[in-house]
């Protein structure tokens, strides 16, 4: 379990529905953390040097991108030395309708908060998903949390917790 | 694949010079603006009528603009690439020129649709309506690229709709086999129209259905990223001309609003769905990141848009101010320049020497042609393969002579062939194109889109751009063909302005008009009556450098009781018939051999008929809607006065041409059939 000095963030868009509703429940479920919420549209990455976990969630837009509001802030974070910092990534992605590009979001967030030097935590596994691919797969593995509101919603709650079981075990 | 950085990429938000990011921001506020007061000139009543916004696609229309080079690259921009025409340097004033179909609209002088932007002089090519074909003309660039080392990069830029367009399969496969330096940008708005991409193909990115093709590589960018865009189509172009072989940039865009002016997108886009699109608007994204990063302040970029409210107002006054087009102009461009065949006079001789067959007659003009001229060139099915010279062996040596360079074989598709003919031209007008249209005029019609497209280049573009081919068909029946291999399709091609077609009977008129054809500018129909091609009756002495005239009949039987007005391989039934109406009766019937069916004779025809007050037409192709009703309506329009008798008519049945040889001679005219119907007319 985290140390109590240990400062932890918990960022995503404030205004939108399906990756706040996630985003409500990880907190919850992270109880111990007293994750501080960063709205990430109108983000200053630079303060995010000064947490030691970061929790970053968004959506999977059009064929595999991130939403305009991230994708605007990757050349600032790409500047960030998050080095022996720990980052868990959750995404929202449609294994129906956006089969070829699942849930690209965290994978494209992965590879950018990786050039930083961050430690990614929180893999999961794809089994009880059925898609062709996605950039979130890394060694047979989702490189943090999916969910499908669309066509899974019964097992967001359940995902969710197991995975915030599972960050805590990774941090301590 | 390892993650590069955007930070170390050579275009970003970080490393890009401020102006740069300027000029981009410049041409992007000027595009954006023009787009969004497009759809005020309709409501005014005063042009714009078609609209398709571009807003969406800014990034990726930025970027191909940016990496054209005028004069060393072609780039074929689509109904949508307002953007990508301004950033490859077209001004405002000429975008609303175009909008508002002024003569000295620099894309077509106001005769094309509006939102078809060009500029030929710089190679930014004017294109039809018809989405993505300008991809086969793309690749028909990159091959005269390749056949005369030019160093640069053809960018055909179109919806991803249009790939569902069997046409542009073939664009990409020829381009892919032939290893052609042409970029296929497939901008991906998510609609054609209404139809989303769902029901278009399989694949949700319409690029990855070609990444089985060889030679061929496949780039993915956000096309609503100025940054990613322009770094993608560096990239490609880079690939692209170190390779020398073909790219796909499959760009993903939004479409903010309708497909055009006549389209309504609220009737199937919901509020969600139209928000979603609004919240990824390039423009805005990209304004945001100038100002965020530093790079710019808002009241610097106030003054951009400012100058850009100012430039577009003067463009506006400018552009209403210019001249409308005029309506006596309507006969300009619609044919280029013919080639002066004086040599012969009106195309006739007085040669007694050995009579040589139609086929070789064309063999040898065709050789003798392309000794002349070294930017020569023909293609076509069965083409060239050893010993074999075209599906009749007409063009029998020519690689051999020539090289497969010049001669070669094209793929079983007809547009394909077609509308890289269209391309090879639009390299330089001193290029001259044979094509064997298909194997037989009956599997021409594949090629029919880029047919009526190229007919109507020269006049489209206001004089601007001709292609200049030959299409060689092998045509007509009376070999047992059937259906498929019997088809005289003329008088359809005749309904279509802007081309020329020729139809010899006798070797030497095939030898004079193929010489003509090839040395002129434009394009012209060659019909070959196959059955003729080892007649011994169509067999002539042939003169040294014969020359025929476009639009000069000849005479080839002197009457004063009847004309007979005929082409093609009835023309020897004609003759036959009247040489029996002499023997048999004493009539002399005249016979008119038209040759060039576009650009008509009218005057030898109306002449002959002032003399035999009687005219029977003649012809192979059925009676009904072929191309005798033409000639009819034409004698009774000049030369009713001067007419003893009602105009008839000789042809096929409305019927197709069956395979049995008793079916083939009921249904296709012969001398019989002649002959009664002009000793019946004669007595009448």
């Amino acid at each position: 379990m985290a140390k109590k000095e240990i400062k932890a963030a918990l960022i995503y868009s404030f205004a939108t529905k399906k990756t706040s509703t996630a985003a409500k429940l990880i907190k919850e479920n992270l109880n111990e953390l007293n994750l501080t919420e960063i709205d990430a549209e109108g983000l200053n990455a630079g303060e995010l040097e000064q947490y030691d976990i970061l929790i970053a969630g968004a959506a999977t837009w059009f064929d595999g991108e991130l939403p305009t509001f991230w994708d605007e802030q990757i050349p600032a974070l790409e500047d960030l030395n998050l080095k022996g910092k720990h980052v868990a990534l959750f995404g929202i992605g449609n294994q129906v309708e956006y089969p070829e590009h699942f849930g690209d979001s965290i994978g494209l967030l992965a590879d950018v908060f990786a050039s930083t030097s961050a430690k990614i935590i929180g893999a999961t596994s794809t089994e009880g998903y059925t898609f062709e691919d996605s950039k979130s797969v890394r060694n047979n593995q989702f490189v943090g949390l999916m969910l499908d509101f669309e066509n899974q919603h019964n097992l967001n709650e359940s995902r969710i917790e197991n995975w915030c079981k599972q960050l805590k075990k990774q941090l301590t | 694949m390892a993650y590069i950085r955007r930070n170390d990429k050579p275009f970003g938000i970080k490393q890009t010079p401020k102006e740069t990011l300027e000029k981009w921001y410049y041409l992007m506020a000027l595009g954006r603006t023009l787009d969004e007061r497009a759809p005020n000139y309709l409501k005014q009543a005063i042009g714009w009528s078609y609209h398709a916004p571009y807003a969406g696609h800014d990034g990726i229309q930025l970027a191909i603009g940016q990496v054209f080079e005028k004069n060393v690259d072609h780039l074929f921009p689509y109904y949508r690439d307002m953007l990508t025409a301004i950033s490859a340097g077209m001004t405002g004033e000429e975008i609303i020129l175009n909008g508002i179909s002024k003569a000295t609209d620099p894309s077509s002088g106001g005769r094309h649709m509006s939102n078809h932007f060009a500029k030929p002089e710089w190679n930014v090519h004017n294109v039809s309506s018809c989405t993505g074909n300008h991809t086969q003309q793309a690749s028909g660039v990159g091959r005269a690229f390749k056949r005369y080392n030019h160093k640069g990069v053809v960018i055909s830029s179109q919806g991803e709709s249009s790939v569902s367009e069997g046409y542009v399969y073939e664009a990409i496969n020829g381009a892919s086999n032939e290893e052609l330096p042409v970029i296929f940008v497939l901008q991906d708005n998510g609609y054609g129209i209404s139809v989303p991409k769902k029901d278009q193909t399989a694949n949700r990115k319409a690029a990855n259905n070609f990444l089985g093709f060889k030679n061929l590589q496949v780039f993915h960018c956000n096309g609503k990223d100025v940054f990613d865009s322009m770094n993608t189509m560096n990239e490609a172009k880079k690939w692209v001309i170190e390779n020398q072989k073909p790219a796909i940039v499959h760009a993903s865009c939004v479409r903010i609003h309708s497909h055009s002016n006549s389209d309504r997108h609220e009737l199937y886009r919901d509020k969600g769905e139209l928000e979603y699109v609004q919240a990824a608007d390039p423009l805005a994204k990209y304004r945001r990141m100038l100002i965020s990063y530093g790079r710019f302040t808002e009241d610097e970029l106030n003054a951009i848009d400012e100058k850009v409210k100012q430039e577009v107002k003067a463009a506006h006054k400018a552009a209403m101010a210019a001249p409308d087009p005029d309506p006596k102009s309507i006969y300009d461009f619609l044919f280029p320049e013919a080639y002066a065949a004086t040599k012969f006079g009106n195309g006739s001789h007085n040669e007694t020497g050995t009579p040589v067959k139609l086929i070789e007659a064309l063999n040898t003009t065709l050789k003798e042609e392309f000794r002349n001229n070294p930017d020569t060139f023909i293609w076509g099915q069965d083409m060239a393969n050893k010993d074999k010279g075209g599906i009749f062996n007409v063009s029998k040596g020519l690689q051999q002579e020539f090289g497969p360079e010049r001669v070669f074989n094209g793929p079983i598709a007809e547009d394909y062939i077609l509308g890289t003919a269209n391309g090879m031209s639009r390299y330089s007008d001193k290029l001259r194109l044979v094509v064997e249209g298909a194997e037989f005029a009956d599997y021409f019609w594949p090629a029919m889109e880029q047919f009526v497209d190229s007919a109507h280049d020269y006049w489209r573009s206001n004089g601007k751009f001709s292609p200049n081919i030959t299409i060689r068909l092998a045509s007509g029946g009376y070999i047992g063909g059937g259906l498929y291999h019997s088809q005289n399709i003329e008088s359809a091609l005749a309904s279509i302005p802007g081309v020329r077609i020729v139809y010899p009977s006798f070797a030497d008129d095939a030898a004079g008009l193929l010489r003509t054809s090839i040395r002129s500018k434009g394009i012209t129909v060659f019909m070959e009556p196959k059955a003729l091609y080892n007649s011994s009756k169509a067999a002539t002495a042939v003169p040294d450098g014969f020359e025929v005239p476009f639009g000069k009949a000849r005479i080839r039987r002197e009457g004063t009781d009847l004309s007979i007005i005929t082409y093609g391989n009835t023309t020897h039934m004609s003759i036959d018939a009247a040489e029996r109406l002499e023997k048999e009766f004493g009539y002399k019937a005249e016979v008119v051999d038209i040759r060039s069916l576009v650009p008509l004779d009218k005057e030898t025809i109306i002449a002959s008929i002032k003399k035999t007050s009687k005219a029977l037409i003649v012809h192979e192709d059925k009676v009904f809607a072929g191309f005798g009703g033409e000639l009819a309506a034409i004698i009774a329009e000049d030369a009713f006065s001067f007419l003893d008798g009602p105009v008839k008519r000789i042809g096929a049945t409305n019927t197709p041409v069956g395979f049995n040889r008793i079916l083939e001679a009921a249904i296709l005219p012969n001398e019989q059939k002649i002959f009664d119907a002009a000793l019946s007319l004669i007595k009448y």
